[in-house]
């Protein structure tokens, strides 16, 4: 059912020797000062359990660009580590470095006739960061995966009995908004339908024209790299009037003739056609899934969806994330609920974590992940996964079986260590 | 109260149930005869298709609802159909359907009509809507309700369909229109400082208990005239939540001694330019 087998001992421990002693070491691959990084080694502290090491990735991803490898950052004397790869945003340096990664060697920006925004190597270096611009998502996504690509690699030369609490492979795909709902849906998971379409939607008005052939009014258009809110518009035409509506996080401004997108703290409403083309084009260069609208559940007017945590399995924490507006995972404002306290029945909450346990079983190599699920209005709701966070175990100020997220997960994995299938 | 909401979810209108099955599928119930509230939420598609696909049924399925008091036609969220693009109709055939009812609200005013509007019992009325057609306005200034205490309506901005001028809104605020009406909302207008400019000394205030001005662009200019006015201090409330008043004049409603809701401030916006608050 999880796709891991249960071990009683790790191949890499004997029976008589007592576990602390030869406790498996995790590498943590993050950015060293966030609170990701210091939430773990907090939690690892307080149940008794070394430090992770950890491999900041401005170092790392340095090293690469001067020609070295992973070995050459990493202590040789380590046994055989379970390595975390955690999060690699909110660092300008590792942004830089990702883009640089994703710089492509040859001069044309070309992605299936789309033009999306570029920079080279030198630029890239030399690029000074404006808060909150999103700088050229495809190139930044094609340094991330190269990125996750060269520490498998990497990892294995080293250590080829090496175990990833996520695998590189997986955390590509649960990125790639596009392939992981077509992966989930193949694995009958159910997931909002997407819009198709004969021609590759490239792009305002082949969206205009798929959704018109297809009688999907409202469709979300979401960066297929995106994070959290950023790059998600919710969209709708009004068959009847013509009217549309784009609501978003993205703004938009024109900086020596060229348009830059950026995320804002607050949602935009864009009426005017003119508005949506811009952004619509710009998401579809970079590359979008572009999924049915699915009315959510509502709770006292909000709608709401429910960020489930699943680690080696089972399903742990759970937040409801509430909005009056078709975007709940908008950091600033929403309000955050657990299910209890929003009384959620038990029907909704188990379909909610069976759902999410499914999502999370069509990744075998992968023990952890923050499953978004939606709930459909009605007495009689059906669950739908929205999104799958491999990185999604940041979640505060809540507790499963007195646990936090981070501690419930090393308590776990002390208990049972990964093995994957 | 024993209610039943019902809607036509978007997974059960793919596969083909529509409202009058509901509607239908609820009359045929034992409990429909002690059933006191029926709120008709999302009928499917309400930016294309209006409440005349299922109102014969409605109205055929009344003798089921013997005990029926309070009938909402349209609750529904923005994650269901933007408010503005809700598709009403003239909805006056089911006052007469249900001579027993008390309460009824509406929420959408596009393609709304409410001609003519009469009815022996109705208690309260309530329009909730992006912008109220002068036309709807017209009927109910015009409108046989001998009972109604309690009229709440959200007169929106034009873009969403309010048509209307300060004008439209006057006759509301006459004495008498509704002899027993002790709750007004004028709400969630653009017009908020003409509207309460002309209320603070409106005759109606002799027989309210309640004036609701909340969710519109109200800024010091209006809430100065009632303010300053003897007739807003004989409320028992006023409610002027969401509107765009200064911390000085938040202030000194505070210290009126007037029961008052001050509450969600707005900022204007970089253009200076105010929002009501249901402008989606």
């Amino acid at each position: 059912m999880s796709g891991f087998t249960k071990i009683v001992e790790s191949l890499h421990q004997s029976d008589d020797v007592p576990d602390l002693d030869r406790e498996q070491p995790l590498l943590l691959i993050g950015n060293p000062h966030n609170r990701r990084t210091q939430g773990l080694q907090e939690a690892r502290h307080r149940l008794g359990l070394k430090p992770a090491v950890v491999m900041p990735y401005a170092q790392l991803l340095q090293n690469w660009r001067h020609g070295r490898t992973m070995a050459d950052a990493v202590d040789s004397t380590l046994s055989v580590p379970l390595i975390r790869i955690d999060a690699p945003g909110e660092d300008w340096e590792v942004e830089r470095e990702l883009l640089f990664l994703g710089a492509r060697k040859d001069t044309l920006p070309l992605l299936d006739g789309m033009i999306a925004e570029a920079f080279t190597a030198e630029q890239v270096l030399a690029l000074e960061q404006e808060w909150g611009r999103i700088y050229a998502p495809a190139q930044w996504f094609r340094g991330w995966k190269a990125c996750l690509d060269r520490i498998g690699r990497e990892t294995r030369e080293i250590w080829p009995e090496v175990r990833f609490m996520n695998d590189p492979a997986d955390i590509q795909l649960m990125f790639d908004k596009r392939a992981c709902q077509q992966h989930l849906s193949s694995h009958g998971v159910h997931v909002p339908p997407a819009l198709q379409s004969s021609q590759p939607i490239r792009c305002y008005t082949d969206l205009r024209t798929a959704m018109q052939y297809a009688g999907m009014n409202r469709v979300f258009v979401k960066l297929a790299c995106g994070s959290g809110a950023s790059g998600v518009v919710a969209y709708q035409i009004n068959p009847r009037t013509g009217d549309e509506i784009a609501v978003t996080t993205l703004g938009m401004e024109q900086i020596r003739g060229k348009t830059i997108f950026f995320n804002e703290g607050r949602l935009r409403k864009y009426t005017r056609s003119e508005e949506i083309a811009a952004l619509t084009n710009w998401l579809c260069a970079e590359g979008a899934q572009i999924e049915r609208w699915m009315p959510k559940a509502t709770l006292d007017q909000r709608a709401y969806d429910i960020r489930q945590l699943v680690a080696g399995g089972q399903a742990g924490h759970a937040i409801m994330r509430l909005s009056h507006t078709p975007i709940t995972n908008l950091h600033l404002r929403n309000e955050r609920m657990l299910p209890a306290e929003a009384g959620l029945d038990e029907q909704r909450m188990s379909l909610v974590r069976t759902t999410a346990q499914a999502a999370m079983s069509a990744f075998p190599n992968s023990w952890s992940a923050g499953i978004d699920v939606m709930l459909t209005s009605g007495s009689n709701p059906r669950a739908y996964v929205l999104d799958v966070n491999p990185f999604g175990d940041l979640l505060y100020r809540v507790e499963h079986h007195g646990l936090g997220t981070y501690e419930w997960e090393m308590e776990l994995l002390r208990k049972e260590p990964i093995q994957h299938a | 109260m024993q209610e039943v909401k019902l809607v036509v979810s978007y997974d059960d209108y793919e596969d083909g149930i529509r409202m009058e099955k509901l509607i239908k599928d609820l009359a045929a119930k034992p409990e429909a005869g002690s059933l006191e509230s029926l709120v008709i939420g999302d009928w499917g598609q309400a930016y294309e298709s209006s409440p005349q696909e299922f109102m014969s049924t409605l109205i055929e399925s009344a003798p089921s609802f013997p005990s029926l008091k309070k009938l909402f036609i349209g609750d529904m969220g923005f994650e269901e159909c933007e408010v503005s693009w809700i598709i009403q109709t003239n909805l006056t055939p089911l006052l007469g359907a249900f001579p027993e009812l008390t309460s009824f609200s509406i929420k959408g005013s596009s393609g709304l009509s409410l001609e003519p509007l009469q009815h022996a019992k109705l208690e309260e009325l309530i329009i909730i809507c992006g912008g109220l057609p002068k036309e709807v306005l017209s009927s109910i200034t015009h409108a046989k309700l001998p009972e109604l205490r309690k009229l709440e309506l959200y007169l929106g901005v034009d873009n969403y369909g309010f048509d209307g001028s300060l004008e439209d809104v006057l006759p509301l605020l006459e004495k008498g229109l509704f002899p027993k009406l002790v709750y007004l909302g004028l709400k969630d207008s653009e017009i908020q400082d003409e509207i309460a400019k002309a209320a603070a000394e409106a005759p109606i205030l002799d027989q309210l208990e309640v004036l609701d001005l909340s969710q519109g662009t109200l800024s010091d200019e209006g809430a100065e005239a009632l303010l300053s006015s003897d007739k807003i201090k004989q409320l028992k409330h006023l409610d002027l939540s969401y509107h765009y008043m200064t911390d000085e004049m938040i202030r000194r409603w505070k210290q009126s001694g007037i029961s008052v809701d001050v509450s969600d401030q707005q900022q204007s916006d970089e253009d200076d330019w105010r929002y009501p608050s249901l402008t989606e």
